[in-house]
């Protein structure tokens, strides 16, 4: 006894130390993390690990969050993009402007010099130049107007869509984890009992071989049987957890499934009605200008002469509307998918770093829930022994501790003796 | 033979008494603990609780649209720097008052038991004296909380700022080598992943084999720096006659703060 005393306090019911002594004074403590590595469930809480770590890496991949300097490179090339989109957009319709101007310009003058009126080109450029200045402000300021209510809606439309993206989510969210902790239940349900249905043979095996006069044959035969015993377990627990795994993988697809369907449902028809909003912001900026005035008028011209003008001047306004709509339309579409690229850049879009998040969440909440079971047991041990040993107060994870007796090492072998 | 049993003991517990120092003859029943969510949950906690969620909902939108235009890592460290800024202040002015109460009713209900220190639930396993009933009904009463005249008594428990110690050089050298080879090693590690396709064995190799490098690395770096100050603690504690040392975070009441003389000391 008193040898096996000497091999230090790791040995339950050896104290060698006095509670009440000035360096203890009644307090224990407990390196928790270190007697739960010891614990039979801690291979499960390892196991929980490498899932997170796999969920991680494969988000690694092209499809992953980017880090800080990819989001600023995407960032700045969304924003040149854009800004490229405006100009090209803007040299357009100024070109056309200029084209249907000289145009115009070109038919009144044939109509002037018609009517009989001398110096037809000029009078024409002098008629021209007014409407031309005229219909540049007109649309400069149109597309000023509008481009503000696109942004406006657009970010609207962002802003709504992130709100259903979140709340579907969530919903998702609470799915997989009450599936994960139904799961966690049902294998933590199974390594007791397990454990407990072996007892007694254990029990019986380890009496056996704690005998001196065994002789080696028997004594492996004896361990080769407890070896048996625990990968019979361990493949049981394991065939339990791969079972479990697949089912969590294929609810998580269905439940993954569902909720993209609903969110790109709900997301496209947001857009949806985005759209048709900008379509008809853009027909009565459409209908503004087309009602812009025509030509300034020039005295002493025959009526017939001055109607024959402002249809010509209406003519080729419809067809530079018409035109000019095909660009503003394309500008647009190009803006909202940049928008749209920007949002998801910045973590609107569900489809891209949300899924690996939640996964991630579902995983460490899952983690948790086991660690926390774990540190339980690791509690009720530590009290039974602070209660035998008469310690007053035993405290968990402290920083540094120069005096108090560490009970650790005895936890540990207290729990590694009960599950052998 | 039994008679004599009894005398000796009655002598052998004299001489301990005796022998013992002064600062032994405070027994540890002067640790108490509070479970802090039986705090968080009265009404007046509760509704500060509230008003601050809504008041960092309102600020997170504006954060997002803020961060939107800060194009380099310096101006988004600032736009955050700026936002925890605003965070703070408003904390500080709807939860300080209550956070001041919740304070003087822990000193009150600690100075009454005699209690040298009280701290977090969540440390003490065993032992040391609940006393959150007896600040709960303090916080419910109506009337005002006035504060100690008297300093706690001294306790053989210290505590140091995580935090602070956090920000030691060397501590932050070892923080900022940590994250470097993460980042790197998450690459590599992923671009392997990736190619391992849908073998799902490989992938779990992949991953284990990801986690034990995380944690070498951990070893080599981050643990000779942490046994450091974990050692540097205890030698200060020691002088100053502490037994324990725990989280400034875990401390309510009381207790010796050594957390100056630590970072002194990893500064040398």
């Amino acid at each position: 006894m008193l040898a096996l005393c000497s091999l230090g306090p790791t040995l339950s019911g050896c104290s060698r130390f006095d509670v009440n002594s000035p360096q203890i004074r009644g307090i224990a403590y407990v390196r928790v993390d270190d007697v739960v590595r010891h614990d039979p469930m801690y291979p499960q809480l390892s196991h929980i690990d490498d899932a997170i770590a796999m969920v991680d890496l494969a988000g690694a991949g092209p499809r992953v969050p980017h880090s800080a300097a990819e989001i600023a490179r995407e960032d700045a090339r969304i924003r040149t993009e854009v800004a490229a989109a405006r100009a090209r957009t803007q040299q357009i319709v100024t070109t056309k402007q200029r084209e249907y101007a000289a145009r115009e310009q070109a038919a009144v003058a044939a109509a002037l010099s018609a009517a009989g009126v001398r110096n037809a080109s000029n009078v024409a450029a002098t008629m021209g130049h007014v409407s031309l200045q005229q219909q540049g402000a007109a649309v400069q300021q149109a597309g000023r107007d509008y481009a503000a209510f696109q942004q406006s809606v657009v970010s609207q439309s962002n802003d709504a869509a992130r709100g259903i993206v979140r709340q579907l989510q969530q919903q998702a969210n609470e799915k997989l984890q009450a599936k994960a902790m139904q799961e966690q239940q049902r294998e933590t349900n199974l390594s007791l009992q397990l454990s407990q249905q072996d007892a007694a043979k254990r029990l019986s095996i380890q009496t056996k071989l704690s005998m001196l006069a065994l002789d080696n044959a028997t004594r492996r035969q004896l361990q080769a049987q407890l070896a048996a015993m625990t990968r019979r377990e361990n493949d049981v627990l394991s065939a339990q957890r791969a079972a479990d795994r697949r089912e969590f993988t294929a609810y998580r697809a269905t439940v993954m499934a569902q909720t993209n369907q609903q969110m790109q449902a709900q997301v496209s028809s947001i857009r949806t009605e985005t759209q048709a909003k900008l379509v008809a912001r853009r027909s009565i900026v459409g209908a503004q200008l087309r009602g812009l005035a025509g030509p300034a008028s020039v005295p002493h011209l025959t009526p017939a002469t001055q109607a024959q003008i402002r249809r010509i001047a209406q003519q080729f306004q419809q067809q530079y509307q018409t035109d000019i709509q095909g660009v503003l339309s394309e500008y647009a579409q190009n803006a909202y998918a940049l928008e749209a690229q920007y949002a998801a850049l910045h973590g609107a879009d569900a489809a891209a770093s949300g899924a690996t998040a939640q996964e991630v969440a579902v995983l460490q909440q899952r983690r948790q829930a086991l660690y926390d079971q774990i540190v339980g047991q690791v509690e009720r041990e530590a009290q039974r022994l602070a209660k035998e040993k008469g310690f007053r107060v035993v405290f968990s994870n402290v920083t540094a501790a120069p005096g108090g007796y560490d009970m650790t090492n005895e936890l540990i072998h207290d729990i590694e003796s009960e599950h052998e | 033979m039994k008679k004599h049993v009894f005398p000796l003991l009655v002598i052998g517990v004299a001489l301990l008494t005796a022998a013992a120092p002064a600062a032994t003859g405070r027994d540890l029943t002067d640790v108490g603990y509070i479970d802090q969510s039986a705090i968080a949950a009265l009404p007046a906690y509760v509704n500060v609780s509230r008003q601050l969620a809504a008041y960092k909902a309102q600020l997170d939108r504006q954060y997002a649209a803020a961060i939107r235009n800060a194009r380099t890592s310096q101006q988004r460290q600032q736009v955050g720097a700026q936002f925890s800024q605003r965070f703070n202040a408003e904390q500080r002015s709807l939860a300080g008052p209550s956070f001041m109460r919740a304070q003087l009713a822990i000193a009150s209900v600690a100075s009454t038991r005699s209690l040298s220190v009280v701290v977090d639930k969540r440390i003490i396993i065993y032992g040391g004296q609940d006393i959150t009933r007896d600040v709960v009904r303090l916080l419910q009463g109506s009337q005002s909380i006035l504060p100690l005249g008297t300093a706690p008594p001294p306790s053989e428990v210290g505590y140091v700022d995580q935090t602070a110690l956090a920000n030691s050089p060397q501590v932050k050298a070892a923080s900022q080598q940590m994250a470097a080879y993460a980042e790197r090693e998450r690459q590599i590690y992923g671009q392997q992943f990736a190619r391992a396709g849908s073998d799902t064995a490989k992938q779990q190799q992949i991953a284990a084999a990801y986690n034990t490098a995380m944690s070498d690395e951990q070893n080599q770096v981050l643990k000779p720096v942490v046994d450091h100050a974990q050692a540097v603690t205890a030698q200060i504690a020691q002088r100053k006659g502490l037994l324990l040392i725990i989280d400034h975070a875990d401390i309510l009441f009381g207790g010796t703060d050594i957390t100056t003389d630590v970072q002194n000391a990893l500064n040398k």
